[in-house]
């Protein structure tokens, strides 16, 4: 009895163990089919996040050339150090060991990955760019030990721009990109660079790998090769490009220079000094380089050419010739009495000298104040203003450079929008030299001169030639003509004839003469500060010195070349002279197949000579200078002194 | 001793399914330890040695057995206390001897002398029904090898021995009611053990059970990883050695305390459903070997055997999937693992034993 008592009690409670059991493996199951079937594309996603690792493969940027074919700018590989902190279980870890195999300060590091601790987590962390031999030697021994199984060592092309800083502010730099979604990729930042980055930059790659628990790459799954950027020829010529700014170096100053081809626009060579080295920002800038150039009162990032503003000096008398001799208030043979001196509206302005009675083209030639005076006053601020304008000297030149500055010459209604205030007929007198309000970029004169030397083509400044979209060169812009008013053809005789009698004759432009060249121009010397200004400044550590402009083209009759010296705190417009000369000198040269000139070592200081275009405005002009002589002699400025050879010696007043 | 007719009796519908098993087992540790490599050579020893475990404990008759089971009892206790002095020392815990050829791990046979120290107690009582002294002295058996093995420290092991000391005394005659009070005293101590009965790291892996996501990449990591690996078989799995998870390294000792879940990975739920299905087949027909078990003594052999068996099965699985804390508890018959193959193969030669001799006298 006991005993069958005993079996059913055993066999109820088997039946319980085993309803147990087979309910549990039902919950098994369902769990499992909740997780691999309810739930598997999460999960599946995760799995693959897991070993799926997409490294970019940066596109190396398009190789630019220079109007003949020369390579301006290509790439270069070079080798990024980088963490993935993915699969990194121990981050200081890695930091640390990282840092004391690379020979850097682990508290950089660390704030290099903290800057990007927000990003995804799979995305490289760029620590080293541009790493040395002996940085990535070390690293690949250690990752090998899988000691440092999350740090990568790539290949990427880095750009790659000529020594010595030749035409910087025409190529820009490139940089990392600033916004969190495309960080890591390399975009212009500024110049060409910045401008046809679209063009540029082509299509970075991907390369899909496996990665292990430990982040190590087992094996590539897929790769996506990059796609180089376009090749873009520039209309830059090495050569004038060099000449231009050997000339600057040679003659031992700053500014700027725009050369243009003016019959289409075409820019032949841009420079602003002082210059940066893009090769700094190829490889990521360090901290201090970028600070230097950021502080450098110098503003060596600053592209003078577009956004450099100064007041054009004597260079703005073309722009009241032309306006005057167009609007029919002058003519050949209309003449004006210079004593050295003349009355506006109860004021008296000054000139440099007596120039006795002159016409135009003497005018031109000699920079008579007086001339321009009595035209600017008779024409008015407001056909000033039009006329400039035709030429291109208001607003922005259309370059195609970034953050161009507007140019100014002003109106009565500019006046009134600004100031509320009508135009006094008085303030026409100093506009009418290119002193007053008359605020105007370098690039601007180029544009002026151009369009002067076309006989009224305005062409707009472009420094992109062709494209290769991968069929070949493709002429980028056509040649832009922007506005075509064809000056009289007396116009045209009259401001000709005076520009070459700049040069040829017993004009400010001697030093630009070549012999069979016909070379025009006009110098332009122009006040930093007012006279009041001035006094007002005595003492503080501002460059007060006047600028320096020289306006070009040659030859005279169909001219093939045309442009702009801008020389910063050089005092004299005629000092840019030599270096437009030795630009035209080699372009000529390459036309006819000739040697390039040369420039000699070491150039004898100048004696400062009488330079009329320094002009005081105003007659209370404390240091207003009356005879040629009285001009302040120049000793030894601070750049002169380290050219090569150079030997500092005092100018000996005229 | 091993008469002719017995061969008639053996289950060899159980065999085959442990059979299949092992082979299920060998082909995910050859996926997991990546190619044939000493790790699958030592696994096929340790089968080719557990069948002849298994063989040798279907031979001898179950009853002589457990007559000499209190000296079985004794040797495994002796080994453990000899473990606990002078074993090998791997990872942290004091498991092994080091017999030169392999490691042996005397708690895996614990649970096998155990069940039969359980099953000779109980099974020889003829008093009918299970007293409290008899319950005491049964919880005094499973204490003193659940206590040494807990010192290595091995707390897997150690807890696979509860079930062996509940199923039996549960198919005994234990009351209901004590079984109660058990529960609510567990309940209300747990609180308590948790403050003073764990060490930081057990406290650790608890609370990163119930929220992994706190510590992602420490303890929290492979109860991801197991739920990433699991959930992206999908129904047909990534397919033989294409799983990554597993290959990849993602999951830790994958062929050895997740290789279900290196299984589900690959395989896929289908793959899932036919390894459950293959363990509940081995756990059902064993129950039947105890229900059909020609005495008491049988009965309570092949539960106690099972109890572990199954609790570690269900354990381990429910590990794989994320969802349950990381213990280093093996899944028998398919883990990597010596000591545990010839163990639970020597176990099931018991059980088949118990069927086996279900009508000799």
């Amino acid at each position: 009895m006991a005993q069958t008592e005993d079996r059913r009690r055993v066999a109820l409670r088997l039946v319980v163990l085993q309803v147990s059991v087979v309910v549990t493996f039902a919950a098994l199951a369902i769990s499992f089919w909740y997780l691999q079937v309810v739930q598997h594309a999460r999960f599946q996603e995760m799995a693959e996040n897991n070993h799926q690792r997409t490294l970019a493969l940066r596109a190396p940027r398009g190789v630019l050339f220079d109007r003949n074919g020369k390579v301006l700018v290509e790439n270069r590989l070079s080798f990024n150090i980088s963490i993935v902190r993915e699969h990194t279980k121990d981050l200081d870890r890695t930091i640390g060991l990282l840092a004391a195999v690379a020979g850097l300060d682990p508290a950089y590091v660390r704030q290099v990955v903290d800057r990007h601790r927000s990003e995804p987590t799979y995305r490289p962390i760029v620590i080293i760019e541009d790493a040395s031999m002996s940085q990535v030697a070390a690293v690949t021994a250690r990752r090998l030990d899988f000691e440092l199984p999350d740090v990568l060592v790539q290949q990427v092309p880095t750009r790659q721009y000529p020594t010595d800083a030749l035409a910087a502010h025409v190529f820009g730099y490139v940089g990392e990109a600033s916004d969190a979604q495309r960080s890591g990729s390399i975009v212009g930042q500024s110049g060409i660079e910045h401008v046809y980055n679209n063009l540029l930059q082509g299509e970075d790659g991907a390369r899909q790998v496996v990665v292990n628990s430990v982040g190590r790459e087992i094996r590539t799954e897929a790769e996506l090769p990059p796609t180089e950027g376009r090749r873009v020829q520039l209309t830059i010529d090495y050569d004038l490009q060099k000449a231009a700014e050997d000339g600057f170096r040679h003659a031992g100053f700053n500014g700027s220079a725009v050369i243009l081809d003016p019959r289409n626009g075409e820019v032949l060579s841009l420079v602003s000094l002082p210059s940066y080295d893009p090769n700094d920002f190829a490889a990521g800038i360090d901290r201090a380089t970028w600070a230097s150039l950021n502080s450098d009162a110098l503003r060596p990032l600053q592209n003078r050419a577009i956004q450099g503003r100064y007041s054009p000096g004597s260079t703005f008398k073309i722009v009241i010739a032309t306006a005057g001799l167009e609007e029919g208030i002058i003519d050949d043979d209309f003449r004006v009495n210079c004593s050295g001196g003349a009355h506006f509206y109860g004021r008296y302005y000054r000139d440099l000298s007596s120039h006795g009675s002159v016409d135009v083209r003497h005018a031109l030639e000699k920079s008579c104040n007086v001339f321009f005076y009595t035209v600017g006053n008779m024409l008015g601020v407001d056909k000033i203003h039009k006329w400039a304008e035709r030429l291109g000297m208001t607003g922005k030149t259309g370059i195609d450079l970034p953050n161009e500055q507007e140019s100014l010459v002003p109106s009565s209604e500019w006046k009134m929008r600004q100031f509320g205030e009508r135009w006094y007929p008085g303030e026409t007198i100093s506009v009418a030299i290119g002193q007053g309000q008359v605020s105007v970029t370098p690039a601007s004169l180029a544009m002026m001169i151009t369009t002067v030397a076309n006989g009224g083509t305005k062409v707009v400044p472009h420094i992109v030639r062709a494209v290769d979209e991968g069929e070949g060169w493709q002429m980028a812009v056509p040649p832009v003509v922007a506005d075509s008013v064809a000056f009289k053809p007396a116009t045209l005789a009259a401001l000709h004839d005076g520009l070459w009698m700049v040069v040829n004759a017993f004009g400010t432009g001697g030093r630009a003469r070549i012999p069979g060249r016909d070379v025009a121009g006009k110098t332009g010397t122009a006040q930093v500060i007012s006279s009041e200004g001035r006094a007002r400044a005595r003492g503080s550590d501002r460059d007060l010195r006047d600028h320096g402009f020289f306006v070009f083209f040659a030859p005279k009759e169909n001219p093939v070349i045309a442009g702009v010296i801008f020389g910063e705190h050089n005092e004299h417009g005629y000092l840019g002279a030599p270096i437009a000369k030795h630009v035209i000198e080699t372009y000529f040269a390459k036309q006819e197949g000739q040697p390039l000139p040369q420039l000699a070592p070491i150039v004898p200081p100048s004696p400062a000579e009488a330079d009329p275009d320094t002009a005081p405005v105003e007659q209370q002009a404390p240091i207003a200078t009356t005879t040629p002589n009285s001009h302040p002699s120049t000793p030894a400025r601070g750049a002169l002194s380290n050219v090569e050879g150079q030997r500092p010696t005092p100018n000996v007043g005229g | 001793m091993f008469e002719r007719r017995l061969y008639h009796h053996i289950d060899f519908g159980l065999l085959v399914a442990i059979t299949v098993l092992c082979l299920l087992g060998l082909t995910q540790i050859y996926s997991a330890a990546g190619g044939w490599t000493t790790i699958v050579q030592t696994q096929i020893y340790a089968i080719v040695i557990g069948v002849a475990a298994l063989l040798v404990c279907l031979s001898v008759d179950y009853r002589s057995l457990a007559d000499k089971s209190h000296f079985i009892y004794v040797a495994v206790i002796l080994l453990l206390l000899y473990v606990l002095f002078f074993g090998a020392v791997r990872g942290g815990s004091r498991r092994w001897i080091d017999l030169g050829v392999f490691n042996l791990q005397p708690s895996e046979f614990v649970k096998a002398a155990l069940a039969l120290v359980l099953a000779k107690f109980f099974g020889e009582n003829r008093r009918g029904a299970v007293t409290n002294i008899d319950l005491a002295v049964a919880a005094a058996l499973t204490a003193v090898p659940l206590l040494l093995v807990a010192q290595q420290p091995d707390l897997g092991t150690a807890a696979t021995l509860i079930p062996v000391a509940f199923a039996v005394a549960y198919v005994a005659g234990m009351p209901k009611r004590l079984l109660g009070v058990l529960a609510l005293t567990a309940l209300l101590a747990a609180p308590v053990a948790w403050k003073f009965g764990l060490q930081d790291y057990q406290r650790e892996r608890i609370s990163t059970f119930l929220d992994p996501a706190q510590d992602a990449r420490g303890a929290g990591y492979q109860q991801i990883q197991a739920r990433i690996t699991v959930g992206s078989g999908g129904v047909w799995g990534k397919g033989f050695t294409e799983g990554t998870q597993g290959q990849l390294r993602f999951l830790p000792v994958a062929h050895n305390d997740f290789i279900f879940s290196v299984l589900a990975e690959e395989q896929g739920f289908a793959g899932v459903v036919v390894a459950l299905g293959l363990y509940l087949f081995v756990i059902l027909r064993s129950l039947e070997a105890a229900r059909l078990a020609k005495d008491r003594l049988g009965a309570y052999l092949v539960l106690g055997v099972l109890a572990s068996f199954t609790f570690q099965v269900i354990y381990n699985i429910t590990m794989s999937a994320g969802l349950a804390p990381v213990k280093g508890l093996t899944l028998p018959l398919m883990s990597y693992g010596g000591s545990s193959m010839i163990a639970t193969l020597a176990g099931f030669g018991l059980i088949l034993n118990v069927r086996m001799r279900r009508f000799t006298n």
